[in-house]
């Protein structure tokens, strides 16, 4: 096997676009799959020395742009200033061990789009966009088109996830992350991320309405799926039930059945916009694994 | 299948150690067989248990997920490099002074988190301890008087 | 028994606490010896087939490859320890996947790993049984044709693919049920667990001029394992010797197996040292299991709640071959009636081949599974009767020198008091909030163990100086025994711990042990201590006697290592006494005590018993548990908030160790109870061969309350009255979280893992 650490993107992507060559990030789960015989790269291009790939910049407007080799204890760090740092942070703070989340990245994770893993839920839901790039330029793919099925991306041979950006905040907005696993650290049998704008009270009126609802859902199929337009209904969560239906059947393994996860989502997404509407005071509470 | 191999300089319990190594080579493979450190431990190899754990440039890590060729210039600490030949440390005397420790196979493992959790905490409550400790598995003890130890290191003037 | 200076009852650190603190403690895979091999198996990819030939001349070619085994080139000689039908590499056929078929030893891991790949086996795949329903259908594929001729050390009345049959009955259960008032009656399904103790299974052979092997194991005991190797290798004993390496954690998996006896015939092949260590994957794949059980159980009581009868069926899934299943189903049938007085009691069961891994020796041995039906029932009795829980067991539960089921008197028992200590302590600990969404639940249940079995020695000599030294044959798995046997001696002869040597246990100089096993190290080799102890401690007083010229009578010893006159000041000291031995007249002082368990017998008059698998057994340990759980009712996930668990040890020898099995054996039985399971596809493949899918519990999965409750009434069989702890808190742990669950929802889950699917499923049920 060949090992290349190379300094910029244009030599990572060239490296990359052999056959049998594979992208190393931080190595939580191609080392793993190594070591277990499951992958057997010709060729390991390593991204650690690529500086452009690091760093987190807030723009004024507060919009995010993360370096794809940021780990996710450094996102679980986070200020959670906004919404979308609130989300990702409680996101990163539940993936896998402490040890491990040193060194995994979110480029990693949003490359190796496993259906059950937390990061692509998470940036579906914010209207994030994945930066690639390659050596022909960058690009920018919105999540929701960039994860297309089970390990399966938009990302062709020779393109490198090099940042992950959200929009900028809108003022009101509150998110959850809510995962039920079977142990701590596990890969989700079901999540959701919610993502609640609230508009604010006009005077004379009493309480406050959901402008804007968005939800994602990971592990119920082969991509994270989302639910989205579901604010100013009278019934969100019901709307929410409804388009997840329409996706078809979730899968069944060795975590849950089909039949589980259909019974159980509904009132998992429930939860997570309860709690989403609830943090869209500015209060962001802990991630909340539903353990 | 590698079979070239690598040279690389790895500063390993503060001495530079000079290495070859094929390029899937662990960390937890390059400590166990080339420098005879088996202080660290193999319970899973895919990254699940935490017996593998040690402390590069004093981050956290799983020996067993990290090429040695990643190393680079960054300082390793294993369980064996933590007393720095001046006998053991508090966290280690804690455990066994609590009943903490039964077969020991994840005892460095545990020894490692808990350094590196003390190093930015020393004052961490029950909940910062647990969660510390959430990524290294135990077999024997049912947990409870490792996170006593730790709570009684906690108390402690430091 | 007197004792001097206190050493037993209190809790000095482990002998080997700060090897494993500082990451000096030696296991097997640590161990490196000059001019070392290591060894690759190659296993079967069919769950049953025939072999038809071996292609290994790619194999051998490979440059840097010692030496390469298959099944036919092994002597021909079946291994078991009830029934001999395996050996240690498959020969004729393969009966699951994952069983080795070949080996090889090459000078590294990378090659040894490409060679076993190298090798070629030719099979013609048979039909397969996955389940014991399939397994005893009509015209089930036999796994084991030539059953009837195998040897077999007790006759279980096996035929087709049934291993063994047993039954154990007292009174008349027909008659009893038709005086009940409430009878309840219900099936049980338990899965198969695995040990994932932290360290693999693992071995370094090495191998002298003559051929005569040395074995470096993680074991649980060194003179099985001794004797499983001679006997597969077709060698005397006397040529195999086996050395126990610190062990990280055994639970029962680390018996003897297969991979110890390949190691040992590849050093012999290639004339190096050879280790053979377990990747995770393979030591799910190859070791063994816990045995499933399906099991059918009605119970009755009398309207006032005093049960009289209960009536057990069991089917135990064995796996591709015997090990101690007959053994497993004995104790499961033996503790089916559970620690209550319940006079008329019917419990069969059988064991069943099916072409998967073999299920064997895992801590609790039977008894989880029986006890997982027979406590949820007790809860099912009590609303049937409409009594509180804990009250219908205060009610039956068993007393001192009431009889055990078999007819074994049992003169300590501390069962209800284990049950208001727990009761009491869950009342009256500050009340814990319910997380939002979840609905809080109490559950209790009961436990019996036993702790003595089978053979066990020690020795203990007197050095120059005046320490002592002291063996035995019993290897430390982590539990503590090591260190609970020299307090022991040490208290008998007045001096502090670190005055008492101990040492590895070696089979070439070990004095004998049966195994690590059962909960029996406390008693059984701690007993043979204490004896040996206070035989030398004999020796000792009449050498001193001789020295100062009186009776031994008029002696006695004084703490810190000396014997004098009764009254007197004048003292002779430890090395004294031993300098004059040595010397002077009398010789090296020194004691050895050995014994096989000596308790009573099953009584024929009491009990009908078909087909134990087992010689005598007893010294039976009691406990109960209480749990606080919340169970969320929108996903049926279960959370263990807070857990007392009372045990009844006899004596703690050292209390901390005592706590620390009774918390650990409590979370390994939370495992059992809601995350852990091995789950074969229809092809027969383990799916579940990593600890991402194995799901074991860790750190936030637990509670962090788990409050253990040492009770002391001593056994009067044992010089210090202690008895064992290793294995009852794991076996209560699932039955009290299904009566939690019951508890908090009404829902009765009768299948475990109690994941939080079936948990909704059984709250629809209930619905």
């Amino acid at each position: 096997m060949e090992y290349l650490a190379p300094e910029t993107l244009d030599d990572a992507c060239r490296a990359l676009a052999s056959d049998g060559a594979y992208c190393l990030a931080g190595g939580q789960s191609l080392v793993a799959m190594m070591n277990l015989g499951l992958a057997t790269p010709e060729r390991l291009v390593s991204l650690r020395r690529i500086a452009a790939l690091r760093g987190i910049e807030t723009a004024t407007d507060g919009a995010l742009r993360i370096g794809a080799m940021t780990t996710h204890a450094e996102l679980a760090g986070l200020d959670e200033g906004t919404a979308a740092a609130s989300l990702l942070a409680q996101t990163a703070r539940v993936v896998a061990y402490p040890a491990v989340r040193n060194r995994g990245t979110i480029g990693g994770s949003v490359a190796l789009a496993d259906p059950a893993a937390d990061y692509p839920v998470a940036l579906v839901a914010l209207d994030g966009i994945i930066e690639i790039a390659s050596d022909r330029g960058t690009r920018s793919v919105p999540a929701r088109d960039f994860f297309r099925g089970m390990f399966e991306t938009s990302l062709a041979p020779g393109e490198i996830v090099a940042a992950v950006r959200l929009p900028a905040p809108r003022p009101g907005t509150g998110v959850a992350y809510e995962k039920l696993c079977v142990v701590a650290g596990d890969f989700a049998i079901v999540s959701v991320a919610a993502v609640v704008t609230v508009e604010e009270n006009a005077p004379g009126t009493t309480g406050a309405r959901d402008t804007d609802i968005q939800v994602a859902v990971g592990g119920y199929g082969m991509k994270p799926i989302l639910l989205s337009a579901l604010g100013r209904l009278d019934d969100p969560v019901g709307a929410a039930a409804q388009q997840l239906a329409s996706h078809g059947d979730p899968p069944g393994d060795h975590r849950a059945s089909s039949a589980y996860r259909r019974r159980v989502t509904p009132a998992l997404i429930e939860r997570a916009v309860a709690a989403a509407r609830e943090n869209s005071r500015r209060r962001p509470l802990r991630a909340r694994e539903r353990s | 299948m590698s079979s070239r191999k690598i040279h690389c300089t790895l500063e390993v319990n503060h001495v530079e150690q000079d290495l070859l190594v094929h390029a899937d080579e662990t960390l937890l493979d390059v400590l166990r067989e080339q420098l005879a450190l088996c202080g660290t431990k193999r319970g899973c190899n895919h990254g699940v248990c935490g017996a593998c754990n040690v402390l590069v440039d004093g981050m956290l890590v799983r020996a067993c997920l990290m090429l040695a060729v990643e190393v680079d210039q960054r300082p390793v600490v294993t369980v064996e490099g933590l007393a720095d030949g001046r006998g053991y440390t508090d966290i280690q005397q804690a455990l066994v002074a609590a009943g903490a420790i039964q077969c020991g196979f994840c005892t460095p493992g545990f020894v490692m988190a808990l350094t590196a959790l003390f190093a930015r905490e020393p004052r961490p409550d029950r909940d910062t301890i647990r969660n510390a400790l959430s990524g290294n598995l135990c077999r024997c003890s049912g947990y409870v008087k490792i996170v006593e130890a730790a709570e009684r290191l906690a108390e402690l003037p430091r | 028994m007197d004792t001097l200076n206190g050493a037993v009852g209190t809790s000095p650190p482990r002998l080997d606490a700060m090897d494993k603190a500082s990451g000096r403690a030696r296991y097997a895979d640590d161990i490196r010896l000059p001019g070392m091999l290591h060894a690759a198996v190659h296993t079967s990819p069919h769950a049953h087939a025939r072999i038809l030939g071996y292609r290994t001349e790619a194999a051998r070619s490979i440059p840097g490859v010692h030496a390469v085994v298959t099944g036919a080139d092994i002597a021909d000689v079946r291994y078991g320890g009830i029934v001999k039908d395996e050996s240690m590499l498959a020969r004729g056929k393969v009966r699951y996947v994952g069983e080795p078929v070949a080996a090889v030893a090459a000078a590294d891991v990378r090659t040894a790993l490409r060679a076993a790949a190298a090798i070629e086996v030719d099979y013609e795949p048979l039909p397969a049984v996955l389940s014991p329903d399939a397994a005893l259908a009509q015209d089930a594929p036999l796994l084991h044709e030539a059953f009837a001729q195998y040897v077999k050390s007790v006759d279980g009345a096996g035929h087709g693919n049934v291993v063994f049959e047993s039954a154990i009955s007292e009174g008349d259960v027909e008659r009893a049920f038709a005086e009940c008032g409430a009878v309840v009656e219900a099936r049980w399904q338990t899965q198969a667990q695995q040990h994932v103790y932290l360290e693999t299974n693992g071995c370094v052979a090495d191998v002298d001029a003559t051929g005569r092997i040395t074995l470096y194991a993680t074991c649980q005991s060194v003179h099985h394992l001794q004797q499983r190797v001679a006997e597969e290798l077709a060698e005397s004993m006397a040529r195999i010797r086996v050395v126990a390496t610190r062990v990280g954690g055994g639970f029962g998996g680390k018996h003897a197996s297969n991979l110890h006896s390949i190691a040992a015939w590849l050093a012999r092949a290639a004339r190096r040292p050879v280790k053979l260590v377990l990747s995770r994957m393979q030591d799910f794949e190859i070791q063994r299991s816990r045995h499933p059980a399906q099991i059918w159980m009605k119970t009755g009581a009398r309207t006032d709640g005093t049960i009289i009868a209960r009536d057990v069926r069991m089917v135990l899934d064995g796996g591709a071959y015997a090990d101690e299943s007959p053994a497993v189903l004995a104790f499961a049938l033996l503790m089916s009636r559970g620690p209550y007085r319940i006079p008329n009691v019917r419990a069969q069961g059988k064991v069943v081949y099916t072409n998967k891994l073999r299920a064997g020796s895992f801590r609790g041995f039977g008894n989880p599974q029986a006890s997982f039906a027979g406590e949820s029932q007790i809860d099912d009795l009590a609303v049937a009767l409409r009594m509180d829980p804990c009250e219908l067991r205060l009610r039956n539960a068993m007393q001192p020198n009431d009889t055990a089921f078999g007819g074994h008197a049992v003169p300590s028992c501390a069962l209800r008091e284990a049950l208001t200590t727990v009761r009491d302590a869950q009342r009256a600990a500050p009340p814990l909030a319910a997380r939002a969404g979840t609905r809080r639940g109490v559950g209790f249940a009961a436990m019996s163990h036993i702790s003595g079995l089978m053979g066990t020695s020690a020795t203990v000599q007197l050095r120059t100086d005046g320490s002592i030294a002291l063996a035995t044959g019993c290897v430390d798995l982590g539990q503590g025994a090591d260190t609970a046997m020299v307090q022991i001696c040490a208290d008998l002869l007045g001096v502090p711990i670190e005055r008492v040597s101990y040492a590895q246990q070696d089979s070439d100089i070990s004095p004998y042990n049966w195994k690590t096993a059962g909960s029996r190290s406390t008693y059984m080799t701690g007993r043979a201590v204490a004896t040996a102890t206070t035989e030398m401690r004999g020796r000792m007083l009449d050498q001193a006697a001789k020295m100062m010229e009186c009776a031994p009578s008029d002696l006695e010893l004084r703490p810190g290592g000396a014997i004098g006159l009764v009254g007197v000041p004048k003292v002779v000291s430890f090395k004294e006494v031993a300098l004059h031995s040595l010397f002077r007249s009398g010789g090296p002082i020194a004691a050895t005590h050995g014994f096989v368990f000596d308790g009573p017998p099953f009584d024929p008059k009491r009990a009908s018993i078909h087909r134990l698998a087992f010689s005598n057994l007893g010294i039976y340990t009691f406990g109960a548990h209480c749990v606080e759980v919340d169970v969320d009712m929108t996903t049926g996930k279960v959370d263990v908030r807070r857990a007392w668990c009372a045990h009844d040890v006899g004596r703690a020898i050292n209390r901390v160790s005592c706590e620390g099995q009774i918390q650990g054996g409590f979370v390994q039985g939370m495992g059992y109870a809601l995350t852990e399971a091995m789950h074969w596809n229809e092809d027969g493949w383990l799916t579940t061969t990593t600890l991402a899918d194995y799901k074991v519990p860790g750190m936030l999965d637990v509670p962090a309350e788990i409050h253990p409750f040492v009770l002391e009434h001593p056994e009067p069989s044992h010089p210090m009255g202690a008895k064992g702890i290793g294995e009852p808190s794991l076996v209560g742990a699932a039955p009290a979280i299904a009566n939690a669950i019951r508890d908090a929802t009404g829902a009765r889950v009768t299948t475990l893992p109690m994941m939080p699917e079936r948990v909704l499923e059984a709250m629809e049920v209930t619905r």
